[in-house]
């Protein structure tokens, strides 16, 4: 298998698969982390050893920090102690800070406190390691505790007891929003980073002319025709958050990701699928999850809130919002600041 | 000093003066301070415009005319990074037509569906077991 060489000189580096993008201008890896997968896009080409070196640097300190999957993180740490005061890392302080800035923000729809309600439901691992065969009937659901219980104030948590933090809405945008300035700070002044995690995109840098091609779609590989979408993103993020994957089966019952905080259960609204756009992944991230737990609520949400997005229903119709492109190959656009980090916050 | 020396407003008098100070001086060095006053503000609210102007001058050239929306690149996440959005001399960005990221639902490692009223589970795991 070919392999990125000389990426920190590591065994990390044999985990970056080149990926083929038809582009001699750009150069582009790909590996498994944080229990989805990871894409670097450069340009120039040289740019990819060191962008992929800083990627693996935050990604994998994002895991340890903040997955609620492996036994050794510090929120599984937290989680184990069955609540009270904490003295977090800087890295998981801001994790849980974007968290519940962003349930702040979306009112309650991205509730960072579902954790126990996804485990209710039988997403208590890596998805990689759910079974894939029916399992018995879930948990009687349990709707969240509220984020509005959690209190941070700088790296002190306080959380109440019985509560688990689930940072599904908002840590992969976190994550990308970290791997491009990481990667932005070791690839110097000249080119552009573009990082996907999981399908969350951020850029950095200097797009290439136009802005990056990417492709809008319900399914990883794209090929779910009429509904992706090819446009270029020339700063800021996109984020999509969909039903239509991360589906098991407990009692007879088709289960997903997305957790309707008030009830419990796997959102169910008309929307199965939402793209967002905005200046950080994090926010495009928040803005796509609340939309679908929002239901016939969303496009007001979305629209007071100023976000680009586009959502498709399950009858297939797609809805577009906030100046998204009708067309292919235009420029997404992108509202300037951020809801959920510090630095943005009104 | 001397006890018996008049001290006009707390300055002592030059020696040639001494003797002329007289109900016109104070009236003479009031307008002057005022002339002075005068002066001050203008150049004060002078330099006030100035560095205004230049401030906005700097912030024009610093933030892109055109908003975001219009394919200008912003940086991704809060803090810009170093010498981020400055292209170094002689760089120019690349022409690239073909998608080099999709943006989906998250990171599907399985995804089910009904065929003719069975569920069918498959994996799709773009990169599953490497980590």
């Amino acid at each position: 298998m070919a392999t990125v060489t000389g990426v920190s000189g590591s065994a990390a580096a044999a985990l970056w698969r080149p990926v083929p993008t038809g582009e001699d201008a750009v150069a582009a890896a790909e590996r498994a982390a944080l229990g989805t997968s990871a894409r670097v896009v450069v340009w120039p080409p040289g740019n990819l050893k060191a962008a992929c070196a800083a990627a693996d640097e935050v990604l994998g300190v994002l895991d340890r920090q903040a997955s609620r999957f492996r036994w050794d993180s510090e929120l599984s740490a937290v989680h184990r102690s069955g609540g009270g005061l904490f003295l977090l890392s800087d890295g998981l302080a801001e994790a849980v800070g974007v968290a519940l800035a962003a349930a702040r923000w979306t009112r309650g729809l991205a509730d960072p406190t579902v954790g126990g309600a996804l485990i209710g439901l039988g997403y208590d691992r890596d998805f990689a390691a759910i079974s894939p065969e029916p399992g018995g009937p879930p948990d009687e659901p349990v709707p969240a505790p509220g984020w509005y219980r959690v209190r941070l104030d700088g790296p002190l948590l306080r959380l109440p007891a019985g509560t688990q933090l689930d940072l599904g809405a908002t840590a992969k945008g976190v994550g990308a929003d970290r791997a491009v300035r990481a990667a932005m700070a070791v690839a110097g002044p000249s080119g552009g980073v573009l990082v996907s995690l999981g399908g969350d995109i951020a850029v950095g840098g200097i797009a290439p002319l136009g802005g990056w091609p990417v492709t809008v779609a319900e399914r990883p590989d794209g090929n779910d025709a009429p509904g992706s979408q090819l446009l270029r993103l020339t700063g800021g993020a996109v984020a999509t958050s969909s039903v239509t994957c991360r589906r098991w089966r407990r009692g007879g019952r088709e289960l997903h990701h997305i957790v309707d905080p008030r009830t419990g259960l796997p959102a169910d609204g008309p929307w199965r699928t939402v793209s967002a756009a905005a200046q950080t992944c994090a926010d495009a991230n928040a803005a796509a999850t609340a939309a679908i737990v929002a239901g016939t609520r969303a496009e007001g949400w979305l629209a007071a809130a100023g976000v680009p997005a586009r959502l498709v229903g399950h009858d297939g119709q797609v809805r577009r919002l906030g100046g998204w492109p009708a067309a292919d190959g235009q420029p997404l656009p992108v509202t300037r600041g951020s809801h959920v980090y510090a630095w943005g916050r009104r | 000093m001397d006890a018996d020396h008049d001290d006009p407003g707390g300055r002592l008098p030059l020696a040639e003066f001494e003797n002329s100070y007289s109900a016109e001086r104070p009236v003479a060095r009031r307008d002057g301070i005022r002339h002075a006053r005068r002066m001050s503000n203008w150049t004060a609210a002078a330099l006030i415009v100035g560095t205004g102007a230049a401030a906005v001058a700097l912030a024009h050239q610093a933030v892109p005319a055109a908003p975001p929306a219009t394919g200008t690149a912003v940086s991704a996440a809060g803090a810009a990074p170093p010498g981020a959005g400055a292209a170094a001399p002689g760089t120019a960005a690349p022409q690239v037509g073909h998608s080099v990221a999709t943006t989906s639902g998250s990171g599907v490692t399985t995804t089910t569906r009904t065929v003719n009223g069975k569920t069918v589970v498959t994996r799709i795991a773009p990169a599953r077991g490497d980590d």
